[in-house]
């Protein structure tokens, strides 16, 4: 596990992009080059066409809620601060079968339902005993 | 991906009734306890070889996973019995999926006469190992980078969480309840409460229990989730013609499937988002055996959740996708039911957290009819296993 852990190392190649869009604000997700479907996770080959090649393009950072849970344990010692928080998968609104994992935020749990209209709101993301910080895509409801 | 382009079956050659199962073997099922994996394999082995009645040198083939901590292997299986001779090997075995698909590739490899007689064991030292989720069965998606950079960041982690989101979604899709996911836990609790090596026999629990447990992963309940345990369980395999010449009543493996999911274990992006591989694993298990749903006495899924149990009752069959809930509901899971008897023994919630080879162990004891919470008169049985990526479908019949 890298030291930052459970943050996420920002120089691994295959995620590097998405991390640095969310830098500037921006929702990155891949698609195929040859098809132009989205592929999520951003590891190729391309599920439809089997194409080698993925290429990052920014996206609405609009969707709906997919699912979610409202954790109120804590499996890593670093969310215990947090709890009780709620995860969850968002629906891009460009694609339906792209979820993308996000905190949900802005919102009692209780206000949760699926197919909820959401937003990609961006944040730092901090942890307990972990000196540096990301800026994270969170979802809040639209 | 959506229907049903989001997994395949595996392409299976017909091994039905080529071989039994001749020999079974619990280890102790236990909280910490000290072991090793390979000790609690070798306690497991050594109980199967007397059930079998086999001499440790007889098995000349050996199934196991590379896996958490040292599994029992050809070298740790020849130094535990001192003997030198050669055995087939494969990494085909173990719990999981494997414990449902080991018996194919035993079929083969006893088919063409590679071996005679093929060990399978699975064995964990989970619980002395660490209690925590790192380190012990959530350590393989922490490591993984996908995973960790894309997942862990967001709190999405481990199993608990995934499967809860899972099981919120299918409450939103089909009207799933607590109450019918309780339903399931109260079924394996009771049937552990009966067995005698179940680490909660002395635990009931009521479905008023459950209900007024603490939510840990909403819609989770600690009682929705497997134990954590030291364990492991073994079986021998030989063909039918051997079989009959030994002393236990013939089991017979009369069909196996395989499924896979393409997304793999990263369950964000399941297309059947709220469905196994089950529903590809199980057809051509069931069209091998020749036998249809109402013919099975008696089921054991793989069930690390309620949740998972409920998803691979609808999608081996026996119930239409979406019904789950409301088919698991009262007593439909009870072993004096009449109904669908499903883990017996208390399964992964109840029993031991062994990964699936003690369903198997339990299957074949309810065909031999020799379980604690005995179904009357089975004939056929049928464990379902699982990891995520894949699903097997193995069906037991007592010949």
């Amino acid at each position: 596990m890298h030291e930052d852990f459970p943050l996420p190392d920002v120089t691994w190649e295959p995620t590097r992009e998405f991390w640095a869009g969310a830098a500037r604000g921006e929702l990155r997700i891949t698609r195929c080059h040859a098809c132009h479907r989205y592929v999520w996770y951003p590891e190729p080959p391309c599920r439809h066409c089997g194409a080698s090649r993925l290429t990052w393009t920014s996206v609405s950072g609009r969707g709906t809620l997919f699912s979610w849970s409202v954790l109120h344990y804590a499996w890593i010692p670093q969310f215990k601060e947090q709890l009780p928080f709620v995860t969850g998968l968002v629906a891009i609104e460009e694609d339906s079968a792209v979820r993308v994992v996000s905190y949900i935020v802005d919102c009692r749990a209780d206000q949760l339902r699926c197919e909820l209209p959401m937003r990609a709101v961006f944040r730092p993301l901090r942890y307990p005993g972990v000196a540096a910080q990301v800026v994270a895509p969170f979802f809040a409801p639209a | 991906m959506t229907g049903t382009d989001w997994g395949f079956a595996s392409d299976l050659q017909d091994v039905g009734e080529a071989i039994a199962i001749v020999g079974i073997g619990d280890a102790d099922y236990s909280k910490a306890s000290g072991r090793t994996t390979q000790e609690i394999a070798a306690q497991a082995t050594e109980r199967a070889l007397t059930d079998a009645g086999l001499s440790p040198t007889d098995i000349d083939g050996i199934m196991y996973i590379p896996f958490s901590g040292d599994q029992f292997a050809a070298a740790a299986y020849r130094s535990h019995f001192g003997t030198s001779h050669n055995m087939w090997v494969s990494q085909k075995g173990g719990g999981m999926v494997w414990a449902g698909s080991a018996p194919y590739d035993a079929a083969l490899a006893i088919r063409s006469g590679q071996a005679r007689y093929v060990l399978n064991t699975f064995s964990v030292a989970w619980a002395t190992q660490r209690p925590q989720m790192v380190g012990g069965p959530g350590q393989v998606h922490a490591e993984d980078l996908y995973k960790q950079n894309l997942e862990v960041p967001f709190g999405w982690f481990p199993q608990p969480v995934y499967f809860a989101t899972i099981a919120r979604r299918h409450m939103y899709e089909f009207g799933t309840t607590p109450d019918q996911l309780g339903a399931i836990a109260v079924a394996c609790r009771r049937h552990a409460t009966l067995h005698p090596t179940a680490i909660m026999r002395h635990k009931p629990l009521t479905l008023d229990d459950y209900l007024h447990s603490p939510l840990i992963a909403d819609p989770f309940r600690k009682e929705d989730c497997c134990l954590i345990s030291d364990g492991g369980a073994a079986y021998i395999m030989t063909s039918l013609e051997r079989a009959r010449d030994l002393r236990q009543p013939v089991i017979a493996v009369l069909g196996v499937g395989v499924g896979n999911s393409r997304s793999g274990a990263y369950w964000s992006q399941q297309g059947g988002f709220t469905s196994t591989p089950q529903v590809f694993a199980a057809p051509g298990a069931f069209a091998m055996a020749g036998i249809r749903r109402d013919d099975v006495d008696v089921l054991a899924c793989y069930d690390p959740f309620t949740i998972v149990s409920l998803m691979q009752i609808e999608d081996i069959g026996f119930c239409t996708k979406g019904d789950g809930g409301r088919f698991v509901a009262g007593d439909t899971l009870h072993f004096d039911s009449g109904k669908l008897p499903y883990n017996t023994h208390g399964g992964m919630l109840s029993h031991a957290y062994v990964l699936g080879i003690a369903h198997v162990v339990e299957i074949v004891r309810q065909l031999r009819h020799e379980a604690a919470a005995q179904v009357r008169d089975a004939q056929i049985g049928i464990y379902g296993g699982y990891t995520g990526p894949q699903a097997s479908t193995l069906i037991l019949g007592r010949r």
